[in-house]
């Protein structure tokens, strides 16, 4: 390999890995504040078995959710870059 | 930052793979905007369309359908302010 394409693949590397990482703690912190708000609605002493189930959905359930945004976001987008009326956004 | 990229000697680039970089860091910088957006989008149109207590790890029928509602009707609040605007200016 050469050292300019070894320079190169070390950076894209290291640039996936830091977008990906703040992507990742971005849907954990919201999942977090979005479950605990659905989940936990009076903290007790301890989360209680319950709470354990809901978490355990809630948090398949948001990353479901994202994906579905995601999907109709992007699909706008197109849409409006289509219609040429996405330049002001 | 990992400091094998900080001592990365960036004069061994040649001018193929820096085009290549500009790219990716430009594709790059908008999947992440996209991204953002979308966690931002998420977290309101979960508050305003998963209002039961969750039962489920799957999304019903209704909750789907809100959701890209949501999605599609604050984008339309989102034109429609810019534009408000924009006739307010002239």
């Amino acid at each position: 390999m050469s050292s300019s394409e070894s320079v190169k693949q070390a950076l894209i590397k290291q640039i996936l890995l830091e977008s990906n990482t703040a992507n990742a703690r971005q849907l954990i912190e919201k999942m977090n504040e979005n479950c605990f708000e659905k989940c936990v609605p009076k903290p007790g002493s301890s989360i209680s078995s319950s709470e354990q189930t809901c978490i355990t959905q809630c948090t398949e359930k948001y990353m479901a959710a994202w994906n579905q945004v995601h999907q109709a976001y992007v699909t706008r987008i197109r849409q409006e870059v289509g219609n040429n009326s996405f330049s002001t956004v | 930052m990992d400091p094998s990229v900080s001592q990365l000697d960036l004069e061994q680039l040649n001018e193929k793979d820096k085009a290549e970089l500009r790219q990716f860091v430009g594709n790059e910088n908008q999947r992440t905007r996209v991204r953002e957006q979308t966690h931002v989008l998420t977290d309101i149109c979960w508050k305003k369309c998963v209002t039961g207590s969750v039962k489920s790890s799957a999304l019903d029928k209704n909750e789907q359908s809100c959701l890209a509602n949501c999605v599609d009707r604050f984008l339309d609040v989102n034109f429609m302010t810019l534009k408000h605007l924009s006739n307010m200016r002239q």
